[in-house]
């Protein structure tokens, strides 16, 4: 039992998400360590239009999946999830992964609850030591990583976005339908009877080569926005700590660190920032990371290549009114 | 109607402490907090409440020191407050609280509707809704913003990654609410009054026909294996000194990193 991995490819439109691109790169990695197939899957109304993924003639993947169904049409958490783990249940995958999508989030818990297996949420690290696969995944509260295995088969997570670079494979996937022996009736509770688009500007956030991020330190909401103006200056993009976020300071999508954004510009600076790890696993990999605060002990400046021992309000007025002075 | 509203208290950031033994979350010594999250949850059981006159029992798993958060519910729209309490719930990962929560669910039948926050702030998985409602074999839907009853059906509007959605299902149905709502109501001073005599009903794995193995530590197929602290790279360059003079030697680096015009 269970020689293959099946990551989800999800599916919108023409399209597949690159989300789901994003966790074939470590699957393809555990695959190759564990000696598995690696199989992407997807649900799709119309298998004609798979032509129109470009992105599936080079994946990392062995093979890839389809089932095809009109019901497929929109996504419906109750008939995917039930669909998924029929699938799992007749063909004993070693593991199933997820990207931590919106849609990955409704769905995992779904197929976890119907398999009655374990699921990890959000990782953004896997280890393979012997015939164990590990998953990692900040803890709450300490600055802790949390490295977590799931005593039930198959393996499930969903995979944090962005953890993981795109990787492009060099041979074409062989593309193969399949239908479920068990005859699961395509039905959904869900009525979609309505849908609207809606146009929303994607964050800059996550390819920004500047970012200014805002923490409690800045103590008080007009010093945050102070800290635009400088990202005006510095043609940066802000970000902001969970705390700032929940406070309302900010929308979700300018949050850095766990179930927000994860972000890799040339230099990011922090502002009042202290460094939990739900913020820093979203900032780690930026190449120069400069920390302002007061506390040389925060985990962010052990962690910066430079840190400036100040109050962050103080120095944010100073470098402003010498910025202006000085003309910039 | 009858709404059954879940929510959950998570240990107030400061006080965390990791068990070091099994390396799951301590909450009997930390102090609790009402899930930020589901404030959302009972602002919109409180609309339905207005709305149709709907019933609301607001039910939470956890140690005893949940009891004020059940309070602070009651004082929003609760009509009535289930604690789902036993020494063998605790360290249980998703799926074992699903369990619990979905025999408290079907003990409580019938119902229309389940409203939970769309995740919790201390474990974040944002799994135990659509988890809960696989093992009752019901519909979910996660991020609702809206959610109205017409001729019987229940309509839920949800936000996608690609669209704005309208949806129709026969109840009952269990959703995560949109964490950031318009306007959250607080507790009517009145309500908190009358409920400070009140006590919550109890009920334990046993009353819930759970078994031990379903639950806690060993009904819970995700384990910890160990934590280990992040490790930092070595130490960079540190200045002190005051704002305007490091101000101006920023300045000097970003100019020559190129990251200002010179």
């Amino acid at each position: 039992m269970g020689n293959f991995i099946l990551a989800y490819g999800e599916y919108h439109n023409g399209k597949l998400h690159p989300a789901s691109l994003e966790i074939l790169t470590p699957l393809r990695e555990i695959a190759d360590k564990l000696k598995k197939k690696l199989v992407l899957f997807l649900l799709i109304e119309d298998a004609e239009r798979l032509k129109e993924v470009k992105a599936l003639e080079r994946t990392l993947c062995d093979e890839i999946w389809y089932l095809e169904s009109q019901e497929f049409k929109d996504f419906k958490d109750d008939l995917f999830g039930k669909v998924i783990a029929e699938l799992v249940k007749e063909t004993n995958p070693y593991g199933v992964f997820f990207p931590a999508t919106p849609q990955g989030m409704a769905l995992a818990p779904r197929v976890a609850g119907e398999l009655g297996v374990g699921l990890c949420a959000h990782v953004n690290a896997f280890e393979v030591e012997g015939e164990t696969l590990y998953m990692l995944r900040p803890s709450y509260g300490e600055n802790i990583i949390a490295k977590l295995y799931s005593t039930t088969l198959p393996v499930m997570a969903t995979v944090s976005l962005h953890a993981f670079p795109i990787r492009e494979g060099n041979k074409r996937p062989e593309i193969k339908e399949i239908t479920l022996k068990e005859s699961v009736k395509f039905e959904s509770k869900l009525k979609i009877r309505k849908v609207k688009p809606i146009k929303r500007e994607p964050s800059r956030l996550t390819v920004a080569k500047v970012v200014l991020a805002g923490g409690l330190g800045l103590k008080r909401r007009e010093n945050f926005e102070k800290l635009k103006i400088l990202a005006e200056i510095l043609e940066a993009e802000v970000g902001v700590t969970r705390p700032l976020y929940y406070a309302g300071w900010a929308e979700e999508d300018r949050m850095i660190g766990v179930s927000g954004v994860t972000v890799r510009p040339k230099l990011y600076i922090g502002f009042g920032i202290s460094g939990a790890i739900q913020h820093t696993i979203g900032m780690e990999n930026s190449e120069f990371i400069i920390a302002i605060n007061t506390d040389k002990e925060a985990p962010l400046v052990k962690m910066a290549h430079l840190s400036l021992i100040v109050d962050a309000e103080k120095f944010l007025d100073a470098l402003l009114r010498q910025l202006k002075e000085g003309g910039n | 109607m009858r709404i059954i509203l879940c929510i959950k208290g998570v240990p107030k950031p400061e006080t965390v402490k990791v068990d070091p033994e099994t390396h799951t979350l301590k909450r009997e010594s930390a102090e609790l907090i009402l899930n930020p999250f589901d404030r959302s949850a009972i602002e919109m059981a409180a609309r339905l409440k207005e709305r149709y006159g709907a019933e609301v029992i607001v039910i939470s798993m956890g140690p005893p020191n949940v009891v004020p958060l059940l309070k602070e519910a009651y004082g929003v729209c609760a009509d009535r407050m289930i604690l789902l309490s036993d020494r063998v719930f605790a360290g249980s990962d998703t799926l074992a609280t699903s369990r619990v929560l979905a025999k408290a669910i079907k003990k409580l039948s019938p119902f229309e509707l389940i409203l939970m926050g769309l995740k919790s702030a201390d474990g974040e998985t944002a799994q135990v809704p659509p988890e809960t409602a696989a093992l009752l074999g019901i519909p979910s839907l996660i991020n609702v913003k809206d959610i109205f009853f017409e001729k019987g059906k229940i309509v839920a509007v949800r936000e996608t990654e690609y669209t704005l959605e309208e949806i129709e299902v026969s109840p009952p149905l269990i959703a995560s609410i949109y964490p950031k709502l318009d306007y959250l109501r607080p507790p009517s001073f009145k309500r908190l009054l009358e409920v400070r005599n009140k006590e919550p009903e109890i009920l334990t794995s046993k009353d819930l026909g759970l078994k031990e193995e379903e639950l806690g530590l060993s009904g819970s197929p995700t384990r910890v294996s160990g934590v280990f602290e992040k490790k930092f790279v070595e130490r960079g360059e540190i200045w002190e000194g005051d704002p305007e003079e490091l101000a101006k030697r920023l300045i000097i680096l970003l100019k020559e990193k190129g990251f200002l015009k010179a």
